[in-house]
């Protein structure tokens, strides 16, 4: 029973105007803790869906949603919302660093929210961005930093409150190939470390060699999945 | 989050979009002095018109007269007596009580002379009456034939074809007093009465303070009964008794004002007369509060305009923030941080543009006062009018409160929508 996440019988029905489309049918998954999945799918093939509801961002139009032995789907929004501080980090494909703030307070924003006082928040945000290598651009804006730097800021500002889950939407489509790998290098590497469960959205078969098991989506249904055993054979290159 | 984070957080906001935010302070500033500044125009006209009739006289004195009633109805005249004295004595909240016996007489200084209402009064009342001297005393009960002096006496030499200052010492003169209503103006051919001319002696001179108490002169009652009695007998009329004794008017002096209107509805059912200067304020009051009410609704309409102001700010900067609002949601902030984070946003534009309103309504009213009063204050009927805009302190409290309570409320719609945004739609927002 090392089930971390159980999705059963998921089904989303987005409606626009008239029309039902239908972004989720009918999903079952079961996710160990510390394991690496990758959900790869063309767009529309509802990848970015499941990842929003395995968030708690949205509600599923049928199913359940099991993290632990939190039932998200029976949720209301103040506790999503709790679940998401302590248990949630995300990593967004644009970055989405707010552009006012700089790298520090981008990343110890989260903790904010948590109500963690200035200090230690401060400490945190500094030792995540000197692990990320970023401890020379601390007080850096993101316009000021490389599409690779924003992104490991991101990849900090997720990992700073130390959650069980992280989630990264496409994380590495605006970033050229050697970035790439650095980045997932790097993503891997500290989930790995803390021990953390980490889901993958990607179209990108690149990234696939990362993770232990590989979703297949397509028209909101799993298509297959295939167990990675070659996991990490890239890293001797 | 914490209080200490949110208001960072906000200050930090509002900071990066300085001219916006300052635009919109400057449109609530403009609303808070507008509103301020035509309210006390009305506290000044009303400080104004308070001013004026207590420049007629005490405002917590009654004057008792006798009522004028028809006997062919059946009405009994109620007679204005030592009996009505101890009637009226016996009130609740009354301070101090004199009756008035007033007659018309001449001041005979050397060669000049000064025609002056008499006022009789019981001496030992004139403190509580509010009767100040600016020279010597006021009177007590062991005078006899002592004067207190109204501050506007003139005396005129009636011989005297052009006419010069007196120089009179109203303190040292030797000065007579009779009640001969002719003094002075000799007429041939006519009955002369011999009218008894009296030695007076000044106790003191009043302080200039109203109308009512600085004209005529004052004298023990007792005196005045006296002349009053020897003028009868000397005209060859029928002396009153001295029950019989009717007094001008009794002065009844109140604690309070708020208590005159009550007491003066208590002696008219008595069957007397009783007016006050209160009567007269009140209905200024009223005109007061009608005008102030139009300038305060005109002010009202910046304000309102203001408010509108807030939320359009507040609705552009949810536009623009949306992906920032939608990200913080994702990263844990919960729906009563973003709620809170823009109420704070908006209440503190309210609460900046209030006190800047505050500040530039003192300036405004100062500049008003000194270079504005007469312009102004004609316009508004306030002739000679020094101060013509009045802030009172618990104003400048209620208009910091009120612009505060108008940015939450302006705050409120595009909070609540920036709560209810979907993260997601925020995010892949482009």
């Amino acid at each position: 029973m090392n089930d971390f996440i159980i999705l059963r019988d998921l089904t989303k029905i987005y409606r626009m105007g008239e029309e039902k489309i239908l972004a989720l049918n009918n999903i079952n998954l079961t996710i160990a803790k510390g394991k690496f999945l990758c959900l790869l799918g063309t767009s529309g093939s509802g990848k970015s869906t499941l990842l929003n509801l395995m968030a708690g961002l949205e509600k599923p139009t049928k199913g359940e949603i099991i993290i632990g032995k939190h039932h998200i789907d029976k949720m209301n929004e103040r506790e999503v919302t709790k679940f998401r501080q302590l248990n949630v980090g995300f990593i967004f494909q644009s970055y989405n660093l707010i552009p006012t703030l700089t790298a520090m307070e981008n990343v110890s924003l989260g903790l904010t929210f948590k109500g963690i006082p200035r200090a230690k928040r401060n400490k945190m945000a500094k030792k995540m961005l000197e692990n990320v290598g970023l401890g020379h651009r601390l007080h850096h804006k993101p316009s000021e930093l490389s599409g690779g730097q924003q992104q490991r800021v991101s990849i900090a500002r997720a990992f700073v409150g130390n959650p069980k889950i992280i989630f990264a939407d496409e994380p590495t489509g605006n970033l050229d190939t050697r970035t790439t790998y650095e980045v997932m290098d790097l993503m891997t590497g500290m989930a790995k470390e803390f021990k953390q469960t980490l889901i993958i959205v990607t179209h990108d078969m690149e990234l696939t060699q990362y993770v232990d098991r590989i979703v297949h989506l397509r028209d909101g249904k799993i298509e297959r999945i295939e167990e990675n055993l070659m996991k990490g054979e890239h890293m001797q290159a | 989050m914490s209080k200490l984070d949110l208001i960072l957080m906000g200050i930090k906001n509002l900071w990066r979009r300085k001219l916006r935010t300052s635009l919109t302070i400057l449109g609530v500033v403009i609303g808070t002095s507008a509103i301020i500044v035509m309210l006390s125009l009305g506290f000044g006209l009303t400080y104004f018109m308070e001013d004026q009739i207590s420049q007629w006289g005490s405002l917590t004195t009654i004057n008792v007269y006798k009522k004028w009633v028809d006997p062919t109805l059946g009405e009994k005249e109620v007679k204005l007596d030592d009996k009505a004295v101890e009637a009226l004595r016996k009130l609740p909240n009354v301070q101090a009580i004199s009756p008035v016996l007033e007659t018309f007489g001449t001041v005979i200084n050397g060669r000049y002379i000064a025609q002056v209402p008499i006022k009789g009064i019981i001496p030992e009342t004139m403190e509580d009456f509010g009767f100040e001297v600016e020279e010597g005393r006021l009177l007590t009960d062991r005078d006899e034939f002592a004067v207190v002096f109204g501050k506007n006496t003139h005396f005129w030499d009636p011989k005297a074809r052009v006419y010069r200052e007196p120089k009179i010492n109203l303190m040292k003169d030797r000065m007579r007093i009779t009640l001969d209503p002719n003094y002075g103006y000799d007429m041939p051919g006519q009955n002369r009465v011999n009218y008894k001319e009296y030695k007076i002696k000044t106790a003191g001179v009043l302080v200039d303070e109203n109308m009512d108490l600085s004209y005529g002169i004052y004298m023990p009652i007792k005196d005045v009964q006296l002349m009053i009695r020897d003028k009868e007998k000397a005209e060859g009329q029928k002396t009153q008794g001295r029950s019989e004794l009717e007094y001008s008017k009794i002065d009844v002096k109140v604690a309070d004002v708020k208590q005159v209107a009550d007491l003066q509805d208590t002696i008219r059912e008595m069957g007397f007369e009783a007016y006050s200067l209160s009567d007269a304020l009140d209905f200024i009051k009223e005109q007061a509060a009608i005008i102030q009410a139009v300038l305060g609704g005109i002010g009202a309409i910046s304000l309102l305009v203001a408010a509108i102001g807030i939320t359009n700010t507040m609705i552009m900067s949810i536009y623009e923030r949306t992906r920032e609002i939608g990200v913080m949601k994702v990263i844990g902030a919960s729906l009563k941080d973003i709620r809170d984070l823009f109420l704070f946003e908006s209440a503190l534009i309210g609460l900046l543009g209030g006190s800047l309103g505050i500040a530039f309504s003192y300036l405004l009213s100062f500049l008003l006062n000194k270079f504005g009063a007469q312009a102004f204050g004609e316009a508004l009927g306030m002739y000679g009018a020094t101060k013509i805009s009045v802030i009172p302190f618990w104003l400048v409290l209620a208009a910091m409160a009120f612009s505060a309570l108008i940015g939450v409320l302006s705050g409120y719609f595009p909070a609540r929508r920036a709560m209810n945004l979907s993260a997601l739609e925020a995010i892949r927002m482009e």
